[in-house]
């Protein structure tokens, strides 16, 4: 019955990291919060920023930028942080994503998805669901499972794709 | 319906485990009565709600089995140790099939017709055997003896049929257990005597297993001109009372015949007390059984972690309430914000309290476990559990199962001896191993104390240079060469046998018992035997820590490792190579965490260096500010951080930041370069 009605939804959560803007499907979303101050974990991957306190848990948050392989970038008055609730290994884990800013939820059809397009992408495909074009502006559609799983070295971003891109800028 | 099979088989699990608390007091008392309607009782629970489930298979093998129980209940078949070894086997099995085998699997297949097998051939014993099992079951059920008095009072003129009275009482006392009183009152002076009359009589106490009946056709003959009187006293052979025999062959000698009523008088009274004395033996019994019928509820473990977290948000935001009413001057906040804080810490000792639960059920494991060791090894153990109401966290019980068993195994088979050594040695054939817990101060202590070989220093201290563990020529207190057994690569067993020394060794023990944040300790004596003490706190999710700042971020040590806190001043952290620094006269190593933490350097003056105890030795660790002791809710940092576990949590202070509680032992490991022990 939940799932299927899971399945149903065609909500999502759209936010904005650079230039780029991606989309969360809303069942992994459960709440927004503002900027609060973090508390760091010497020793730990630079992406997992800290840990805060959601009403009396302890929350992990991962810098998203930093997760994506984008350069860092200054926290500002639209900074947010998205909670997931994320599945790892069939066990809900819930952690913090820090976004650039939240821009809206959104419906969007299934039909509208599109796959990724194979070659010259930057993203690896297994963290993309597909690709959805509304109002004539592209947007990303994150497999967050994947994205946000606690696995250390997933860097969403093609470094060989990139390289191609700025040899071919070079040229 | 998903929910109500997971139900089912959490159910079924208990019932199981009561099943094999029954079956076990079953195999030490056979005749309990109550015991087998218990073991009755639960399997036809057990059978009814496998049916309404769907579990046929479960259903199917249950039934067969209450069959077996269903006749003993009416005394059909005699209990008997057979019986109860395949049922302790088809408990396991039973185990297996609820873990949701795989039901097509040869090997389970095999085991299951088996037990099948085995099952029916206690129902329907085979021809051949029958007769001998029936035989059996006759004897046993009418078991206990039954005592009569009998008064056999031959006509004078018996000699005349040729019959002699002393045949017919050989006969009779063939029958039994017996007491035979003579009574020669009634010969007559030597002058009138005949010699071919008989004037004896005799009274005949009989304890026997046959009816009335029979000890009537031993007079067959001579019944018709002979007094014969047969009364029974007592289901119960009265004659093993020693105080009863003394206080009836006294009566005898002092009048001229006891008489009937003399005897039944007296025989109530025995009765009365051996009554009372097994009453009081029964009661013993079953006291473990009966106790656990206190009234409770069940409540699913998601409900007691969320009704825990609950209660740590409370106590931290009392704390904050607190915290806020010493600063804001408004009248009539200190008495509200007192009560809170009076009635929330009343609230986080209850609610703590009710995830702590009795290490009984671990420990009625063990029974079981010694129990099938003892055969297997061919060793006679008596295994005693004391404190077994200790209540501890569940998460810690679960995570003793494996070190525990580890334990008792290695006591079973490398510390109690073979009966004949243990006689020739002058101990009790009978090895002894007790699993003792109690409280001490803020921990539980579990204890596993045997009366085997005990450990050798000198066969350890060898080995330990055989493997290269240490270096040849070290000197080492006896404590000290114990402790190598913890050393991982360390097992003394000469064979490997099915039993342990597998390759697991104490080392995994300890560790396992570390990661619950426990202690383990050995002591032995050669000869005298073994005692492992393993310590272990009350509770996982509460600490007692020392509250310190490093760069205005809060960390929590915990109190249990400090030794002590001393002040020190920058120059002589800063301006050392060997990162030794010297207290008290003696220079212990250090470590900076600004510097490991990778921080600037601190601009104050002075700094506090907190001293931990890592292994034997102490080690300083360096921080801006001690502020001081803080009792810790303990909060799992969650997945992303499972392989950062040099902080074992994290806490909510009062203003609601969070502060990283450390683990000191895996902070120094990871400072000092030392690979993590495998």
């Amino acid at each position: 019955m939940e799932t299927e009605s899971k399945n149903q939804i065609k909500s999502y959560l759209t936010f904005r990291l650079g230039n780029e803007e991606f989309a969360a499907h809303v069942s992994k979303v459960l709440n927004i919060l503002e900027m609060t101050p973090i508390t760091k974990v010497p020793k730990a991957p630079v992406y997992l920023k800290g840990v805060i306190n959601l009403r009396g848990a302890v929350l992990p948050v991962i810098d998203a930028r930093l997760k994506f392989g984008m350069p860092e970038a200054e926290y500002t008055n639209n900074t947010c942080i998205i909670v997931l609730d994320i599945d790892v290994d069939g066990e809900s884990v819930h952690v913090g994503a820090i976004v650039d800013s939240v821009q809206a939820v959104l419906e969007i059809d299934n039909s509208q998805i599109m796959p990724l397009p194979t070659l010259g992408s930057r993203y690896k495909s297994e963290f993309i669901i597909g690709m959805a074009k509304i109002d004539e502006r592209f947007i990303i559609i994150l497999n967050m499972d994947a994205v946000f799983s606690i696995d250390e070295i997933t860097e969403i971003v093609d470094i060989d794709q990139i390289h191609e891109e700025e040899s071919k800028n070079e040229q | 319906m998903d929910s109500f099979k997971k139900k089912f088989i959490e159910e079924a699990g208990e019932l199981i485990d009561k099943l094999e608390v029954a079956l076990l007091a079953l195999e030490k008392n056979p005749g309990d009565a109550e015991l087998i309607q218990q073991v009755f009782r639960v399997m036809h629970t057990l059978k009814g709600n496998s049916a309404m489930f769907g579990f046929d298979l479960i259903d199917k093998f249950t039934h067969d089995l209450e069959t077996i129980y269903d006749k003993i209940r009416t005394g059909q078949i005699p209990i008997s140790s057979d019986i109860l070894n395949v049922t302790l086997a088809c408990v396991d099995h039973l185990k297996l099939m609820l873990d949701e085998a795989n039901y097509d699997d040869p090997d389970f297949k095999t085991i299951h017709n088996g037990l099948m097998d085995k099952i029916n051939r206690l129902i329907n014993p085979v021809e051949v055997g029958s007769q001998k099992n029936r035989e059996q079951a006759k004897s046993d059920t009418s078991g206990p003896l039954s005592t009569y008095y009998i008064l056999f009072e031959p006509n004078e003129n018996i000699f005349n049929n040729g019959t002699n009275p002393l045949y017919l009482l050989d006969e009779l006392c063939s029958l039994g257990e017996y007491k035979v009183f003579s009574h020669f009152n009634r010969v007559p002076d030597i002058i009138q005597i005949n010699p071919q009359s008989c004037y004896t009589y005799w009274e005949i106490l009989l304890a026997t297993d046959k009816d009335v009946s029979a000890i009537h056709d031993v007079f067959i003959f001579v019944e018709t001109d002979s007094k014969i009187e047969v009364q029974k006293l007592s289901d119960q052979n009265l004659l093993i009372d020693r105080a009863f025999v003394e206080e009836i062959s006294h009566l005898a000698e002092v009048q001229k015949d006891v008489g009937l009523v003399n005897v039944q008088r007296m025989a109530s009274k025995v009765v009365a007390r051996i009554n009372k004395a097994k009453a009081e033996q029964f009661t013993r019994e079953r006291m473990a059984i009966k106790d656990k019928s206190t009234s409770s509820i069940r409540v699913s473990s998601d409900k007691l972690d969320l009704l825990m977290n609950l209660v740590s948000e409370l106590v931290t935001t009392q704390a904050r309430l607190s915290l806020f009413t010493e600063q804001s001057n408004v009248s009539g906040l200190v008495p509200i914000a007192e009560n809170v804080q009076k009635l929330t810490r009343q609230l986080r000792d209850i609610a703590f309290s009710i995830v702590l639960i009795p290490i009984e059920n671990l420990f009625g494991r063990f029974q079981r476990l010694v129990r099938d060791l003892s055969a297997e090894l061919h060793k006679d153990v008596d295994f005693i559990v004391e404190g077994a109401d200790t209540e501890l966290d569940k998460t810690i019980i679960e995570n003793l199962l494996d070190p525990l068993m580890h334990i008792i195994r290695n006591s079973m088979d490398h510390g109690i001896e073979d009966s004949r050594v243990r006689m020739a040695n002058g101990k009790p054939a009978k090895g002894k191993i007790v699993l003792k817990a109690f409280y001490s101060g803020a921990n539980v202590i579990i204890r596993v104390a045997d009366d085997g070989a005990g450990i050798d220093p000198e066969v350890i201290y060898e080995k330990a240079v055989a493997k290269g563990l240490i270096p040849p020529e070290k000197k080492l207190s006896q404590k000290e060469i114990l402790d190598l057994i913890f050393l991982p690569g360390f097992s003394t067993a000469k064979k490997i046998t099915d039993v342990s020394g597998r390759g697991v060794g104490m080392d995994v023990v300890k560790r396992k018992i570390a990661d619950i944040r426990g202690e383990v300790e050995v002591d032995s004596v050669v000869g005298q035997g073994t005692i492992i003490t393993i310590r272990l706190p009350l509770t996982l999710s509460i600490i007692d820590g020392l509250l310190v700042s490093i760069d205005n971020a809060p960390f929590v040590v915990p109190l249990s490792s400090i030794d002590k806190i001393y002040a020190i001043d920058k120059e002589s952290i800063y301006n050392t190579y060997n990162n030794l620094v010297t207290l008290d006269g003696t220079k212990i190593p250090f470590f900076s965490l600004r510097k490991e933490f990778n921080l600037k350097p601190s601009d104050e003056e002075l700094e506090q260096i907190v001293v931990v105890n890592f292994e034997d030795n102490r080690v300083g660790l360096v921080v801006d500010h001690v502020i001081g002791e803080y009792q810790a809710v303990l909060k799992p940092l969650g997945k992303h951080y499972k392989n950062h576990d040099v902080f074992s949590g994290a806490t909510i202070l009062g203003d609601g930041t969070v502060a990283l509680v450390m683990d000191t032992n895996k902070i120094i490991k990871m400072f000092a370069g030392i690979k993590g022990v495998k």
